[in-house]
């Protein structure tokens, strides 16, 4: 192939153009047969999801061919077990065997569905497809499905408080040192100022090497979300998961956890169905480990699984415990959800959690109380109300002039959206119309027009530059260890660590922050579990090292 | 050399023979494998936390450490000395043919050895055969642990079947000397024996012995075992595919060692100064020579790989590697004993046999040295740089070095045992040291047999 074509598939423009005159040879739309292709190669490369590509065409492809006939996951997975899998799928489109393999390609106008779909035939053959028969995968590049749980995380945002630290250990009963989330400052050498901290839970890889070793199957992806979780009823504790991990996130137990079933299953402050170990599939996968097995973050799949409340689906308890929201947790193939909202437009969410929070956020009825005796002009209300200055009130309508469905949704983040209309609607009510020429350039989020030209509305971009004015831009968007091929599902923003990070002390000491367990003990975090734990177990700790 | 000729009584002395000396060397072994295993009970009943080992990253430690250093010490071990008989009888290295079965051993050894690491390394032992077993056909697919044990256990029966088939011919030939006692497992061991398979079972054993020097370097010492190392993106001091011929450097210089300290005592103990010769000695320290050579060339070519302009991480492994002062001791020990394998080769005056047994300690606790400390080294400058400056510590607890008394004690006592059972020099090899002299009326037979695979071949 030159370096100048630049078809979309692998068999290069000439084959491509085969297939449009192909396709202009038949009575369906080319152009639409084009299009598919381009994306059912994106799926092939995982850029698109299964489902995604299905919802996108589906109007179109009832338009063109009144049915969509269109395998279903299910049915693609049942055609792939067959040996004619792609042959099978082909004739779906038409339901009458008889016709040869190109008629049938012709007539459904999809060489979509050949170039893709042939290609995405041979992206999975070439991976050995191993389903455990319990619901886990042994190895995949790729994990199809529409939920995948992960994380955005805001280091710039993050104070080091270690109230994540403490939400974990304590949410799952865990022994002192073993720090499933994890917070560390660092210098990085140089003369750079800004903040260097990292906030490291497990990354729930896609593509996690430690599921990849196991020698058991007990670190497994579930299907259903993609949370890489470890059977503690499996695990032989061989610590090679720990041993590939790159992110070092493992903690295994090596003695009797302090914390006994009986006592996390009596938690009193537990009032979920579940009893916080075993999840939906009846696995034994949350909480801390038994003695002689490995654990690590799980991203608390008795919440997702709903086993904790309904209201804690899509919520995770270092999330819930951060205080600045610098932990964005969510469904990652979702652009809807927290994290993909945040990652998508930082200063618009930072701007959004300090001005929309219900701590931040005017009271209604004060609100109205101020207001009742003022006029109507952006002046006098914003005179009137106590808790409602004018920053306040141009960040709050900035927010919503760059959010597309202000409101709507069910991320957690749009309770703060909801907050900030209802505080548009006391003003409207009052009688202030925010999407006025004279509030809107009196709050510096539009141009005022040339007397020979309309007003033109709220602009973007001013909305935009008062939120990055306000709340900053991330230094950068980055994945830990991205070139490894891990494929993590924790995105950061903030700065890297390099090379030459070295561990320093942080705000807060591990040594001076408490946790709740199960039996109502409160002991303290620890740092360093081997010199503080570890090494009191030793037989004939020697206090050298290798 | 000696004036005497090697008869069948020779290698039947050790049977035949029961000696205070060899009470007590029981004995201290008998006690060295209960001191272990007491230990391990003990760590059974606290679990792993006895041990030195603590979790890399934040936890500050290693997660692997002298146990999985010796397991794969003792692979290799058997590993080298499998490789050390088959090429005997492959490369018809017939000089060699004295040690040939004590090499085969040492292999058996060796892997019960390892076996023993692999439970004593887990944490939840009693589950090895429901979780491995049950989920194997989906975990061989990744699993370079599985591939392990599966090649481990695939090696065992190798080897099992092997010395077996020699056993059998011997002990049929030598039925009437030996003991009554073990009448029963003699009867085993001949089980439907007759003088017609010889011929096949001289072919198997060949067949058998070209698998094994085949295998060795694609999947043996210089494959799987350093794959669950050198596959891993998490710790650069790992990786790399020098991995594979360093590994296999390190387990011929162990086994060949380990093969020359047996085999000089029971050269001692029962008179076979015309069995084991001198001959032999010299030809083992030359062969140990070659691959301590070969180990120290890819030292160096891994080592300097890192240093010079590596990228930062293999940096920082390669420094940490060299800084360290067990990794110095150990590497001028192998170098030392490389520099008298080569002037006593000059000067062959120079040549001792305690020399060469000094030498073959020196190079089997410098090759255990370097795999325990490559095990433990790589955790402390991971691929996550940021660890790199805040790196755990380990040091073997008592439990974990009792388990190399443990292990040690474990394999001599397998040969102590097998000493008492059958010959630990083959008869072919009597056979074909007398053949060589015209002294035996079996001669013609003898080189029939010795030859014909090759020629088959
Ligand atoms: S970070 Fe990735 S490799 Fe490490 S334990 Fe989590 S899923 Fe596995
Ligand atoms: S420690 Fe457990 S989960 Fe980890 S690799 Fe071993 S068996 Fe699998």
């Amino acid at each position: 192939m030159s370096t100048d074509d630049e078809s979309f598939h692998p068999l290069g423009q000439e084959w491509e153009d085969e297939l449009e005159t192909m396709l202009d040879d038949t009575e369906y739309d080319s152009d639409l047969g084009m299009e598919m292709a381009k994306d059912a190669m994106r799926v092939t490369k995982g850029e698109l999801s299964e489902a995604d590509f299905h919802e996108k065409y589906h109007e179109d492809v009832m338009d063109e061919f009144g049915v969509d006939d269109r395998p279903t996951e299910e049915a693609y997975e049942e055609a792939k077990k067959n040996a004619g899998g792609f042959a099978e799928m082909l004739k779906s489109f038409d339901g009458d065997g008889d016709e040869s393999r190109r008629d049938v390609m012709k007539k459904m106008g999809v060489g979509a569905a050949a170039v893709g779909l042939g290609a995405w035939g041979t992206a999975e053959g070439g991976q050995p497809n191993v389903a455990d028969e319990s619901g886990g995968h042994a190895t995949e590049a790729h994990r199809e499905g529409d939920t995948q749980w992960g994380m955005a995380i805001d280091l710039e945002r993050c104070d080091g408080c270690l109230s994540c630290v403490q939400a974990c250990a304590s949410e799952n009963n865990l022994d002192q040192g073993v720090n499933w989330m994890y917070v560390l400052d660092y210098e990085d050498g140089g003369a750079d100022t800004s903040q260097n901290r990292l906030v490291r839970p497990c990354q729930h890889c896609t593509d996690a090497p430690c599921e990849k070793v196991c020698p058991t199957t007990a670190r497994h992806t579930r299907d259903k979300d993609g949370l890489v979780l470890t059977d503690y009823d499996v695990c032989i504790g061989c610590r090679y998961c720990q041993v590939a991990c790159p992110y070092g996130v493992n903690y295994f137990q090596w003695d009797e956890p302090d914390i006994s079933t009986e006592e996390i299953a009596a938690d009193p402050e537990n009032d979920g169905e579940g009893d916080m170990m075993v999840d939906d599939r009846d696995r034994w996968v949350d909480s801390r480990s038994p003695r002689g097995t490995m654990s690590k973050c799980t991203m608390c799949p008795s919440r997702q699984d709903g086993l904790s409340g309904e209201d804690k689906v899509g919520t995770s308890a270092c999330e819930d415990a951060c205080p600045p929201d610098a932990i964005q947790f969510g469904n990652m193939r979702d652009e809807e959800s927290d994290p993909q909202r945040y990652l998508d437009n930082p200063s618009r969410s930072r701007t959004l959690i300090q001005v929309g929070a219900e701590s931040a956020i005017p009271e209604v009825a004060g609100l109205e109380e101020d207001l009742a005796d003022a006029d109507a002009d952006l002046e006098s209300v914003l005179e009137a109300s106590q808790d409602l200055d004018e920053e306040t009130l141009q960040l709050m309508k900035a927010t919503e002039i760059v959010t597309e469905n202000f409101g709507e949704g069910d991320a957690d983040s749009v309770d703060y959206e909801q907050n900030i209309i209802e505080i548009f609607d006391v003003l409207e009510e009052h009688g202030l119309d925010l999407d006025s020429q004279e509030v809107l350039v009196g709050l510096d989020l539009a141009d005022e027009p040339d007397e020979d030209e309309e007003f033109e509305g709220a602009d973007e971009l001013d909305a935009q530059n008062a939120l990055e004015a306000f709340a900053g831009t991330p230094a950068s968007n980055f994945r830990l260890l991205e070139d490894v091929g891990t494929n993590p599902n924790v995105a950061y923003l903030g700065n890297e660590p390099g090379p030459n990070a070295e561990q320093v002390e942080g705000p807060v000491a591990y040594e001076d922050t408490q946790y709740e367990r199960s039996d109502g003990s409160e002991p303290n975090l620890v740092d360093n579990r081997k010199e503080e734990i570890l090494d009191e177990g030793t037989v004939g700790d020697a206090g050298v090292s290798l | 050399m000696s004036t005497k000729t090697p008869s069948k009584a020779d290698i039947l002395r050790p049977i035949g023979t029961f000696s205070k000396k060899y009470l007590a060397v029981y004995s201290v072994a008998a006690l060295g494998l209960i001191a272990f295993l007491i230990a391990w009970a003990y760590q059974l009943e606290k679990g792993l936390i006895v041990t030195g080992l603590g979790d890399w990253g934040t936890g500050g430690g290693a997660t692997w450490g002298l146990y999985i250093g010796a397991f794969i010490w003792w692979v290799g071990v058997a590993h080298g000395g499998i490789i050390l008989s088959a090429s005997v009888r492959l490369l018809g290295m017939d000089r060699y043919m004295p040690v040939a079965r004590i090499a085969e051993m040492t292999t058996i050894g060796g892997l019960s050895a390892a076996g023993f690491y692999i439970l004593v390394h887990m944490g939840r032992p009693d589950r090895m055969v429901t979780s491995v077993l049950g989920h194997f056909h989906i975990t061989v697919n990744n699993s370079p642990l599985v591939w392990d044990v599966t090649v481990i256990t695939a090696y065992f029966v190798l080897s099992a079947t092997y010395l077996g088939l020699t056993i059998r011919y011997d002990v049929n030939r030598l039925r009437d000397d030996l003991p009554d006692k073990f009448e029963p497992i003699y009867k085993i061991i001949t089980f439907g024996y007759s003088e017609k398979e010889d011929e096949i079972i001289q072919r198997m054993v060949w067949w058998l012995a070209a698998a094994v020097i085949i295998m060795a370097p694609l999947l043996l010492h210089g494959g799987v075992i350093p794959w669950l190392f050198s596959l891993l993106p998490a710790m650069p001091a790992w990786t790399g595919g020098i991995q594979g011929p360093m590994f296999l450097s390190i387990a011929l210089m162990s086994a060949i060692s380990g093969v020359m300290i047996i085999s000089y005592t029971f050269r001692r103990v029962y008179n076979w100064e015309h069995i084991i010769t001198d001959d032999i000695f010299r030809g083992l320290l030359l062969w140990l020579g070659f691959f301590t050579l070969l180990f120290l060339w890819f030292q160096l070519q891994s080592v300097l790989n890192g240093a010079f302009l590596g990228p930062l991480n293999t940096q920082h492994a390669a420094e940490g590697k060299m800084a360290h002062p067990a990794y110095q001791v150990a590497m001028t020990m192998i170098f030392l004993t490389l520099v008298y394998i080569f002037l006593q080769a000059i000067r062959p005056a120079l040549f001792s046999k305690t020399r060469a047994l000094i030498a073959s300690c020196a190079i089997l606790a410098g090759t255990l040295t370097e795999k325990i400390l490559f095990v433990v080294e790589g955790f402390f400058p991971p691929t996550f740089d940021i660890y790199t400056a805040t790196p755990g510590t380990y040091f073997p607890s008592l439990i974990e070095i009792l388990s190399l008394v443990g292990t040690v004690s474990l394999v001599a006592l397998l040969f102590l045992n097998l000493a008492k059972l059958v010959p630990v020099v083959e008869l072919h090899a009597i056979e074909h040291l007398t053949g060589d002299h015209g002294h035996e009326h079996d001669h013609e037979e003898t080189t029939k047999t010795e030859t014909e695979p090759e020629v088959k071949a």
